[in-house]
């Protein structure tokens, strides 16, 4: 943090960060200056010029909008002379001369002590709701949206409000931003048209939602300038970047896969784009006019959406550090109607198995495939597509070529314990070896290892907001069916945490982001008119995770051996996994296990390591399905489907013989 | 047809005397202005015609015609100089052509009729710098007007041309280059007078400490009425201007350049089109340039003609694709500028001048002009400052001359003084946002800060000049209404307090005026001067509070006597019959357009006051002075 500034204001001495806005510092010192363009969750624009305060810095002494001047060194700061206040007088003597009924107008003449205008004029507006220009909307439009629907028009005098050529424009999404800040009610909302019970408390949540984006994602995540892929360099620099078949979580050619690149060299049109027009976070990115290298459409100008992180991450996991690869690659998965992380997954695990001489090129039809083979792995996928060659096998996916391996006798344990699949499911793209937590929230989640139903290795690693066994297994009780919850109101998640309040880490439970969440449940409520709490919520979605749970348990997947997940995922499966993390391995040994590394072969720690960790899934498995109320075997107890009201007979039936 | 050859270092020296050796052959060259007043009295015309005229004759080995960038003296175009001996002909027809060939080119004497007769001494001049308006002038700016053709890059080399950059990309220390500009104590000529090498210093400060590559911009949006240097320089020296900016460049670390130029500006727009492709394929422009690791390009920007354009943040939002409106500059340009990126933005006079700054280096720029310029960089106005003189002036022109120099000597020995027999009542400087000085301030020395202290601006160099028959009042009311259209409108105080500035002056000007308005006048100025966002705004006022300086006689006049000295205000002046002087010889009645006069022929005439709508037509034809307004 840069050193504070000392400053003064009216006398009072104050410190602040450098770069706040005097208005905000003059604010922090207990003083007050009239406003009227000033909005909390829009950029300063300084057009009313009311906020104007005297600053003597460096003895120069002159006038400033407070609004949107930067502290940078210290200063004097006066808010009330007289020059100031005769200047803020005149300036509330034209608002009144030109509007005069407008509330806020009346209110800021008060203020200033003008009772009477001598700028009336043929100009003199006698609507109380008249625009006063003071660019809330226009700035609205703009930063939640990133739309410039709305504009000023007219030069000088002649300035008002319009849309480009005075015609309604369809690029307005209707999302009422311009509305909800004007302060005179010069913009009017006409919606309703879902007929929601309450839509002002809709509209407050969808509000907050548009200012968190506009003023705290360039801080934060970068959601806006680069998606999902900001969290690229977050995870190779924790040591989470999943990098050959998930050995490693780091690479130094990782940085050719950061987002920066894919901004400087990729993704076009340099704007925040959306996969529904109308979000204001605007995460979805996308690459104009690639050329193809590979495939039926070779040489083909194309548009690729993405990459999303996991697209770039599923490239490192394969060892391919390579941008256009990666782009080409995400371009012929959409193409083909295939899942990048099944796909990238998938053949990050034959490409260890070629390495570890497993299998040869005798099993891939001749394709040489080590880490790093992209023009292979694009092979493959047109194989895939095609029906044809090893591509066949390898998009049966993980399970399926782990077991006809081993049916040819190739070594089976060393496969299970790669073979990154849980459930039939490629694991996404995650090192979850030392957060407990993302273990558990791959290996129990019901559809298999995919993120979405527990992410918690940012909490978890990043973050450091569930440190204790017990905060892990309730996280694995909570985000599970918080997570189900946005599923079933058909709402994005993303919104929910990849942006958090500005003072959420003053919430006790900071990781949930309860600011957020109450939002969710105001949203619901003012759809619905069904007050939520957490209580409420995790009810509703719980009648529908142990139903799911139930029909994993019908298509013979529901039960604690179909939670287990490869060793991989949990700890170092070979030597050279081990010593790259030596120092690591040997001090959790050392300092959790209670046992002397000095003198142990890698071999002997290794086993070591492994018990340990096994036994602590095991753990957590245990006290993860007895909050969730099932049996030990992870099978719902017919008591919990009966609290839950869902224990018909045709269900019950499913798992009577399991309790 | 081959591209030409991209330029080594070397290569610009040989250029120079080749062509030099080329025009040397030439036993004389016909220089005809092509500036835009000149083409508007067919300057093309004269050029071709003569040019065929010469070829036709078989001359075409002996005499070379070159059309030139503007010359400057605007007033009695088109223009043609036979150089190398510098005969001035004026206001030349096309009738003119086949004398000036027989009589001068051939016969060796010079034709009078054509020559330049001095307004105030009576004498006929022959050669340029025998003549006022010529001989007191400082080239730096304008060094090469009138003497090559704009679109011929071979002649700006031949003139010295590129010399400067070769010079700073052979010694390759960009600190080194800041070092002489900041030493040279110039300040920028758009009118803000901020130290130039000031503003490199911190650009590349800003772009190093930040690791980004910054910009270079050149401000070609002049937009103050009467004023036209910018233009000028470009349309008769284009390449001086990317000359400067390519040094700039390489001084700040910049590798692409803007040209801001308004799309009312066609001319200079094509010459400059045509001086970017020229020095692009020299080499002079682009890819390592003269041989060396330096790249730089310049991309011409039009503008829409938006006043407030000219300021330089508006100018970037304009560049941007957003609307032109400024923003607070409490973060500099220098620091977040075009794209967010660091950018030096300078006007192109400024840029015109830099490369000669190298040639010649900072002394001697620093010997020209006014104060000191040693440890502090406003510590004085050293170097040129080119002006166009126009209004009530006899010599109309553009002008260069050293900073310190007087009003007078500016208005009266290169201007030629007032025309008509009128006397000098004020000279507005410093565009619509200047004040009007007095005749009592006439031996003001012009530089940044004197100026300044009067009450008035540098501002980008129009000197409007205005005779006895000019009503302070109005001429107030016209600025600020300029003003009142070309205010963006964004803050409250220029939106606003224009508008209601504007009101109060017409109120006063149809003698409605009332006790208060002029303190009321005077408390708005002093809030839209204190508290407008950019400095369009801020300096809007001066018009009226300069005027409320030195002419506050004439307001009162207005409000309490409702009498308008000049005779301009058309609600507080009548226009009356001279009995004594009228002959009744019927040339003012026909003229009237609303049929206000009456009279029979040898009879006295009568002016019907309900009628007539103060036009002033029957004054202009009266040749008896019977008419007198008052």
């Amino acid at each position: 943090m840069a050193n504070k500034i000392q400053i003064t204001v009216n006398g009072k001495a104050i410190e602040v960060v450098p770069d706040t806005f005097l208005l905000a510092a003059i604010r922090e010192a207990g003083f007050d200056v009239p406003t009227l363009c000033h909005h909390k969750d829009l950029s300063p624009d300084g057009n009313c010029r009311l906020c104007i305060s005297e600053i003597t810095e460096r003895g120069r002494t002159k006038l400033v909008t407070s609004c949107n001047f930067p502290v940078r060194g210290p200063m004097e700061v006066k808010t009330d002379t007289p020059e100031i206040h005769k200047h803020r007088k005149l300036l509330a003597e034209m608002y009144l001369g030109r509007w005069p009924a407008v509330p806020l107008v009346q209110h800021l003449a008060k203020q200033c002590g003008v009772t009477s205008s001598r700028f009336e004029s043929e100009l003199t507006d006698e609507n109380p709701k008249a625009c006063v220009l003071c660019g809330h909307c226009t700035r609205a439009c703009d930063e939640f949206m990133m739309e410039r629907v709305l504009e000023f028009a007219g030069r000088g005098i002649k300035r008002h409000l319009t849309m480009p050529f005075g015609e309604v424009d369809h690029h307005c999404v209707s999302c009422t931003s311009c509305a909800y800040v004007c302060p005179t009610g010069a913009i009017q909302a006409e919606d309703d048209a879902n007929r929601p019970l309450d839509s002002r408390k809709i509209r407050e949540w969808g509000m907050k939602v548009n200012a968190e984006m506009a003023r705290l994602d360039k801080k934060q995540n970068r959601m806006r300038e680069v998606g999902t892929e900001n969290l690229l360099e977050i995870m190779d620099a924790y040591d989470l970047l999943p990098v050959h078949n998930y050995r490693f979580g780091t690479h130094p050619r990782a940085k050719e896969l950061y987002s920066a690149l894919f901004k400087r060299d990729h993704w076009t049109q340099d704007i925040a784009d959306s996969c529904w027009h109308g979000c204001s976070m605007a995460c979805s990115k996308g690459v104009d006019g690639f050329e193809l290298r590979t495939g039926p459409y070779r040489g083909q100008r194309v548009v690729v959406d993405g990459p999303e992180y996991e697209t770039a991450a599923g490239a490192a996991n394969m060892g391919c550090f390579d941008r256009e690869f990666t782009v080409e690659f995400n371009f012929y998965c959409d193409t083909y109607g295939i899942d990048t992380i099944s796909a990238m997954t998938g053949i990050a695990f034959v490409m260890e198995a070629y390495e570890a001489k497993v299998i040869t090129e005798q099993d891939t039809g001749g394709l040489a495939l080590p880490f790093g083979a992209t023009d292979a792995a694009l092979t493959l996928l047109h194989q895939m597509a095609d029906g044809k060659g090893f591509g066949v096998d390898v998009g049966q996916g993980v399970r399926w070529l782990r077991k006809k391996w081993a049916a040819e006798g190739k070594d089976e344990k060393y496969l299970a314990d790669i073979g990154m699949e849980a459930k039939g499911l490629e694991f996404s793209e995650y090192v979850t070896k030392e957060s407990l937590a993302q273990q558990g929230g791959y290996g129990f989640a019901c559809k298999g290892p995919q993120h979405d139903e527990a992410w918690l290795i940012f909490m978890d690693m990043v973050n450091n907001q569930i440190p204790t066994f017990e905060d892990k297994a309730e996280a694995l009780y909570y985000f599970p069916l918080f997570r189900t919850w946005f599923g079933l109101m058909g709402l994005c998640k993303i919104v929910w945490n990849d942006v958090v309040p500005a003072d959420n880490f003053k919430e006790k439970e900071a990781h949930k982001i309860p600011g957020h969440v109450r939002g969710y449940w105001n949203f619901f409520e003012g759809v619905t008119g069904i007050p939520l709490d957490e209580e409420k919520m995790l009810e509703q979605s719980a009648r529908v995770y142990n139903l799911q749970r139930v029909l994993c348990h019908l298509l013979g997947f529901g039960t604690r051996e179909h939670d287990r997940i490869p060793y991989r995922a949990m700890g170092p499966v070979t030597r050279e996994e081990y010593e790259s993390r030596a120092e690591r391995y040997d001090n959790q040994l050392a300092k959790i296990m209670g046992v002397d590394p000095a003198g142990k072969s890698t071999q002997d720690k290794m086993k070591l390591l492994r018990e340990h960790r096994e036994k602590q899934y095991d753990l957590l498995a245990d006290a993860v399905y007895k909050r969730r109320g099932w049996t030990q075997d992870g099978v719902p107890r017919i008591e919990r489907l009966e609290e839950l009201g869902i224990a018909l007979p045709r269900i019950v039936e499913i798992v009577k013989d399991a309790q | 047809m081959t591209l030409s050859p991209r330029l080594q270092e070397g290569d610009l020296a040989r250029i120079a005397r080749d062509v030099n050796t080329h025009l040397a052959t030439y036993k004389a060259m016909l220089m005809v202005c092509t500036g835009t007043a000149c083409v508007s009295a067919r300057g093309f015309t004269i050029r071709d015609s003569l040019k065929r005229k010469i070829e036709e004759r078989g001359l075409a080995s002996d005499y070379l015609v070159v059309g030139t960038g503007c010359n400057g003296f605007c007033a009695v175009g088109p223009i043609v100089v036979v150089q190398p001996e510098g005969v001035f002909y004026q206001k030349v027809a096309e009738p003119d052509l086949d004398e000036i060939i027989d009589a001068h080119l051939l016969g060796g004497q010079p034709v009078e009729r054509l020559l330049h007769t001095d307004l105030s001494s009576g004498r006929v001049t022959t050669r340029m710098d025998e003549m006022g308006f010529f001989s007191k002038q400082v080239l730096i700016a304008l060094r090469n007007k009138g003497l090559i053709d704009p679109e011929n890059i071979d002649h700006y080399i031949a003139r010295g041309g590129y010399q400067a950059l070769a010079k700073i990309l052979g010694g390759n220390d960009p600190e080194s280059v800041i070092r002489e500009v900041l030493d040279s104590g110039i300040r920028g000529r758009g009118g803000g007078g901020f130290p130039t090498g000031v503003k490199w210093r911190s650009c590349r400060e800003a772009a190093l400490a930040r690791g980004e590559i910054p910009f270079v911009v050149c401000n070609a949006d002049e937009g103050d009425p009467g004023a036209y240097m910018d233009r000028s320089i470009i349309e008769t020296d284009p390449h001086s201007v990317i000359e400067g900016m390519a040094i700039g460049a390489f001084a700040i670390g910049a590798r692409q350049g803007y040209v801001y130029i308004r799309k009312e500006y066609p001319l200079a727009m094509d010459r400059l089109r045509v001086a970017i492709g020229q020095a692009r394929d020299k080499g002079l422009l682009g890819e390592g340039i003269l041989g060396t690791g330096f790249s730089f390009d310049v991309t011409i920007h039009r503008g829409a003609g938006a006043f407030v354009c000219g300021e330089s943040t508006a100018l970037m939002a304009s560049m941007s694709g957003r609307v032109g409106e400024p923003r607070a500059k409490y973060v500099h340009n220098v620091e977040y500028g075009f794209r967010d990126r660091p950018t030096v933005l300078n006007n192109v006079e400024t840029w015109a001048t830099v490369p000669v700054i190298i040639e010649k280096g900072a002394p001697w720029f620093a010997s020209i002009g006014t104060g000191d310029v040693k440890g502090n960089p406003w510590g004085g106005s050293t170097g040129t400052k080119a002006f166009s003189l126009v209004g009530n002036i006899a010599n109309t022109g553009l002008v260069e001359v050293p900073m310190g120099i007087t009003l007078r000597e500016i208005i009266f020995d290169i201007g030629g003084g007032i025309p008509s027999g009128r006397t000098f009542k004020a000279v507005q400087t410093g565009g619509p946002s200047g004040g009007c000085i007095p005749a009592s301030k006439l031996d003001l020395t012009i530089d940044f800060d004197s100026l300044k202290d009067a009450g008035s601006m540098m501002g980008s160099g129009g000197l409007i000049v205005m005779d006895d028959r000019t009503c302070m009042v109005d001429v107030a009311r016209y600025f600020i209404d300029f003003l009142v259209d070309e205010s963006c409108g964004k803050c409250t105080p220029c939106r606003e307090g224009l508008f209601a500035l504007s009101r109060v002056l017409r109120r006063i000007c149809d003698g409605k005026g009332m006790e208060g308005d002029i303190e009321f006048l005077e408390e708005i100025c002093r809030t839209v001067q204190a508290t407008s966002l950019c400095q369009l705004g801020a300096t809007a006022p001066n018009p009226v509070m300069s005027t409320l300086r030195y002419f506050r006689e004439e307001y009162e006049e207005h409000i309490r006597e409702h009498r308008c000295r000049a005779g301009v205000c058309k609600a507080l002046i009548e226009y009356s019959v001279v009995k004594e002087n009228c002959t009744g010889c019927l040339a003012c009645i026909k003229p009237c357009p609303s049929g206000a006069i009456s009279g029979k022929k040898k009879k006295v005439h009568v002016i019907d006051q309900d009628k007539c709508i103060r036009c002033g037509i029957c004054m202009e034809v009266c040749t008896y002075d019977a008419i007198v307004v008052g």
